[in-house]
């Protein structure tokens, strides 16, 4: 493995694609405005992208731009846009005052750990499991093989994750239920509290999300803009 | 078909589909598949069915797939263990142990949470889907072989956990619990997959038996890759079992999430957590034994110290069982720090214990704790004998049982995993974890006996013993006074079976089995003298408390698992001790 | 990697192209901004108020449905690659892996995430002073258009 050589342009590209790993991470960390930090993110992926392809992992790459490029910082500027654009992060000061020396020092010592590591030669095993790189199959195929047969459970049960993502998105997002006129309304013996008139606790089951999605419908919901979840405001009935 | 494509056809060779044991894969497969019927089912009725249907069919699953688990360990009794689906499941005593725990959890879950559902109106089938959901990951994460099923169960159980944090909306607390749980837990799981990459590059698998394999044939004179591997799995598994230094979310996250969701992150994480820690560290590194004994040695003993003094200061009983939950992961790690067969069977043992011990607990202040789960404080629990005497003595039995005294399981999991790390030569580890046992014991003491009316207690108790917890409890809110403490324990310990709290508590559990809803058990206690005196009451009346059927049920249940098995513990020892039988274990 | 180099050659020449083009118009262009010409505009009216600050949950919500599936898609490549290896086999586990997408999207349509825009809020109304083009020319008597 690490008797390959490694060609000039192998060399350029791996230099010029961790530049810009690196320097946008640090853009991520250090700029101000969120909606820029998600921009160099988007930079940092796209370098990790440029990576992959010079790994050979093709369909990889191609993975990275379309999910993470594109799909999930899109959800990260969305959820900025949500809570405010202009609203500049308090940076400037921390709760805890060691907290950023302590980030730092951790920081280079990971780093000095991570150079320690890769100056050891390391013990390998069989080197790959899919199948070797630029073989006579494609790429995507040898992927598919190792994701299709060897990694069929993983693959499988990867669709619960997707399952959960979905509920916890949907759950999450919904308004908080009123908490059904008064305090008292809803304190009562288990079993009577639910199903109040106007309130936004439903039925239980299946009626409960109905009402609170779409604000519009809400008696109150004057805003809909202002739907992000504020429990505050229904407070814990005492 | 195109030219290009028959090219490639021709080219590779000939796929090998994989075996696929569907027979060992049915635990999970009805968990997750129960889930995925419930939220059908669930988008399909316009109307919405009442909770108890979820509720049932909940239970229904935890029983199926308990019981299908069992078929399995019947078969791996008569041959032996083996691996299924291309060796992606480990199907031995060990998984199969942890599948029917996490099975009971389940069952118990749903039981708990029932009152809750209908007390704040929540959707049920959400909650308990997301649960179901949650505990396939658990099962996955125990009977895995490989890490990347490892890391996906340990995705889907907590995945599904941040959202149930996040369910009680009336609470702000519930979704700052939520997002400090998923930080610092998603933090905690992309550790745990750096260490996959670093331990699969310096490995060549994923596979835990291929790396046990690898390991064995293999001597590493640099192996400062897969330490480094090893070192991050261990931090990403510490912070899913709240082991100390990665603890921090645990008291926040336990105090916001709903009163049932905490019963169940309880239990059913801190078994995926530690299944998955077990056999990656005995079947896959057994030979790297000397690297990380020492770090699990320093975990267990800084979890047994940390969370029993923490544990003590605390006012705010959600918080106290976060802490004494710590300090439970403290005593289960002394079990992993003997690295042997009996140490995992400990482990097993311990954790299938606690999950009833803690479930119950949980169940209890989910209805002590009221609307909104907003009566959690020490005092809110004060005269609760009074108020509800049934829900009180399963409490006290429950908190008794964790603090460790005898005739309960509490005190056979703190044994066998003290003679597991006392066979291996750890003294001083089990002097420390003794010690640790003792001052939370206190804890617990306390709150028992503010349950029942210090004052009157003291009394009742009539022995030295209790006398300086109450004293220690007037003198200062949250003093921590270790050696009253300690010195009570002390008491307790020598009192044996002269000591009347326990004879009560032991005939009174007894008592509540048979008889879930007469009233002779307050009877029997009240002529026994521990029901507290008028005056202690007096003060600390508070609201009434319900006490609904299926909390009767769980804690019923939850009782009698911690009684019957505590004097009677052959059964379940029996079965933890097949959990030795651990898939490729050298 | 030579494959890649009209990629490269691309990339560079679009980063030229938008360096060049901003920096024409920065330097090239007479800039006298005054404060009517710094100030947003509405098609050429001064702006009544605020834009709004805040988008709804809801968009939110469809970005995470959007990845959900855009993943469940990702898996649908490679294995569409290797399809008539994997056989009757393949098609089972692929099926297997879109119930649980079908599931979560049952679970989205039943509690309304996809539901949007007025057509929900015109059902809502229910009063009798409905506003249709048919009601409000009638509603409208011919001695008011008089005056």
């Amino acid at each position: 493995m690490l008797a390959v050589t490694i060609t000039i342009p192998d060399l350029v590209t791996f230099v010029l694609a961790a530049a810009i790993v690196l320097v946008a991470a640090i853009g991520v960390v250090v700029s101000r405005s969120p909606v820029h930090a998600a921009l160099c993110l988007v930079a940092t992926l796209f370098g990790i992208a440029v990576l992959f392809v010079e790994q050979n992992a093709e369909f990889l790459a191609a993975v990275q731009v379309i999910v993470y490029a594109g799909a999930i910082v899109v959800l990260f500027l969305f959820v900025i846009m949500l809570l405010g654009v202009d609203r500049e992060e308090a940076i400037g000061k921390d709760p805890l005052r060691a907290q950023r020396p302590l980030g730092v020092l951790l920081g280079l010592l990971v780093l000095a750990e991570v150079l320690v590591l890769s100056r050891l030669s390391w013990p390998i095993g069989q080197p790959h499991v899919a199948g070797p790189v630029g073989g006579p199959s494609s790429n995507v195929a040898d992927l598919a093989r190792a994701v299709f047969t060897t990694y069929l459970l993983p693959f499988e049960i990867t669709s619960a994750l997707l399952l959960i993502a979905t509920v916890g998105a949907v759950v999450l997002a919904r308004r908080p239920p009123r908490s059904a006129g008064q305090p008292g309304a809803a304190t009562g013996q288990p079993g009577r509290a639910t199903g109040q008139p106007g309130g936004a606790i439903g039925q239980p089951g299946g009626a409960t999300g109905r009402p609170a999605l779409d604000g519009a419908s809400q008696p109150d919901a004057a805003d809909e803009t202002g739907t992000v979840r504020s429990p505050e405001r229904e407070g814990a009935p005492r | 078909m195109t030219p290009l494509l028959s090219l490639l056809v021709a080219q590779v060779p000939a796929l090998r589909l994989p075996q696929v044991d569907y027979f060992a894969l049915l635990p999970e497969i009805v968990m997750a598949g129960m889930a995925f019927v419930t939220l059908g089912a669930r988008s399909l009725t316009r109307r919405g069915l009442p909770p108890a249907v979820w509720t049932l069919v909940t239970m229904a699953t935890g029983l199926a797939s308990g019981t299908l688990a069992v078929l399995l360990g019947r078969r791996v009794e008569t041959h032996g263990a083996f691996a299924a689906v291309d060796g992606a499941l480990a199907v031995d005593g060990f998984s199969v142990l942890f599948l029917v725990l996490v099975s009971a959890a389940v069952v118990l879950f749903a039981l708990a949470a029932h009152p809750w559902i209908e007390r704040e109106g929540e959707d049920g089938a959400e909650l308990l889907s997301l649960g179901m959901l949650s505990a396939s990951g658990a099962m996955f994460m125990a009977a895995a072989n490989d890490l990347l099923v490892i890391f996906l169960g340990l995705e889907i159980l907590s995945i599904a956990l941040y959202v149930l944090a996040a369910l009680n909306r009336r609470r702000a607390a519930s979704g700052e619990a939520a997002i400090k749980y998923f930080v610092l837990g998603a933090f905690s799981s992309a550790i745990f997959l750096y260490g996959i990459a670093l331990t699969y590059g310096a490995t060549g698998s994923t596979n835990l038996a291929r790396i046990g394999t690898y390991l064995a044939a293999n001597v590493s004179t640099h192996g400062g890759l897969l330490l480094a591997g090893l070192a991050l799995l261990l931090v990403g598994l510490g912070f899913k079992v709240a082991a100390v230094p990665f603890h921090t979310w645990t008291p926040d996250v336990y105090q916001g999430s709903p009163s049932p969701v905490t019963g169940f992150m309880a239990a059913v994480a801190k078994a995926g957590g530690f299944a998955a820690l077990v056999r990656i560290l005995f079947a896959a590194m057994p030979t790297l034994r000397l690297d990380w004994q020492p770090v699990l040695y320093a975990l267990a003993v800084l979890s047994l110290v940390v969370g029993a003094i923490l544990a003590v200061v605390q006012r705010d009983v959600k918080r106290m069982l976060a802490y004494s939950s710590i300090s439970h992961a403290g005593f289960i790690l002394v079990g992993v720090v003997a690295a042997s067969a009996a140490g995992a069977a400990s482990v097993g043992y311990y954790l299938l214990t606690y999950t009833f011990l803690i479930m119950g607990s949980f169940a209890v202040v989910t209805v002590v704790g009221g609307p909104a789960d907003a009566h959690q404080d020490l005092e809110d629990y004060r005269g609760l004998a009074r108020r509800q005497p049934l829900l009180a003595l399963g409490f006290a039995i429950l908190l008794v049982a964790q603090a460790g005294v005898p005739f309960t399981t509490g005190f056979l999991a703190k044994f066998y995993v003290l003679t597991a790390v006392i066979a291996q030569g750890g003294y001083v580890l089990a002097v420390i974890a003794m010690l640790a046992a003792v001052a939370v014991a206190f804890f617990y003491l306390r709150l028992v006996l503010v349950m029942y009316g210090w004052a009157g207690a003291g009394a009742g108790a009539g022995a030295g013993a209790v006398g300086p917890v109450g004293d220690a409890d007037a003198a200062g809110a949250g003093e921590v006074v270790l050696p009253a403490g300690t010195t009570s324990l002390a008491g307790v310990g020598a009192g044996g079976g002269g000591e009347p709290d326990l004879a009560v508590l032991g005939g009174g559990g007894g008592l509540a089995l048979a008889t879930a809803t007469s009233t002779g058990v307050e009877q029997a206690i009240s002529g026994e003298g521990l029901v507290a005196a008028p005056e202690g009451l007096a003060a600390g009346d508070g609201d009434p408390v319900p006490f609904p059927d299926a909390t009767k049920v769980v804690l019923a249940l939850c009782v009698a698992f911690t009684v019957v098995f505590g004097i009677w513990p052959a059964p379940v020892v029996d079965f933890a001790r097949h959990a030795t039988l651990l898939f490729g274990l050298r | 990697m030579a494959q890649y180099l009209g990629i490269f050659v691309m990339l560079v020449l679009s980063t030229l192209f938008a360096l060049v083009s901003w920096g024409m118009s920065r330097f090239a262009a007479s800039q006298r901004p005054t404060a009517a010409k710094e100030a947003p505009f509405e098609c050429g009216i001064v702006p009544a108020f605020e834009p709004v600050e805040r988008f709804p949950v809801r968009f939110y919500l469809v970005a995470m449905i959007f990845i959900i599936f855009d993943i469940e898609v990702v898996f649908l490549y490679p294995w569409a690659v290797i399809f008539h290896q994997l056989g009757r086999f393949g098609l089972v586990e692929m099926l297997v892996f879109a119930l649980a997408v079908v599931v979560a999207f049952a679970y989205l349509v039943s509690n309304g995430a996809l539901e949007w825009g007025p057509a929900k809020r015109l059902r809502r109304v229910e009063s009798p002073l409905v506003r249709t083009t048919a009601s409000t020319v009638r509603k409208v008597p011919s001695s008011e258009r008089a005056a």
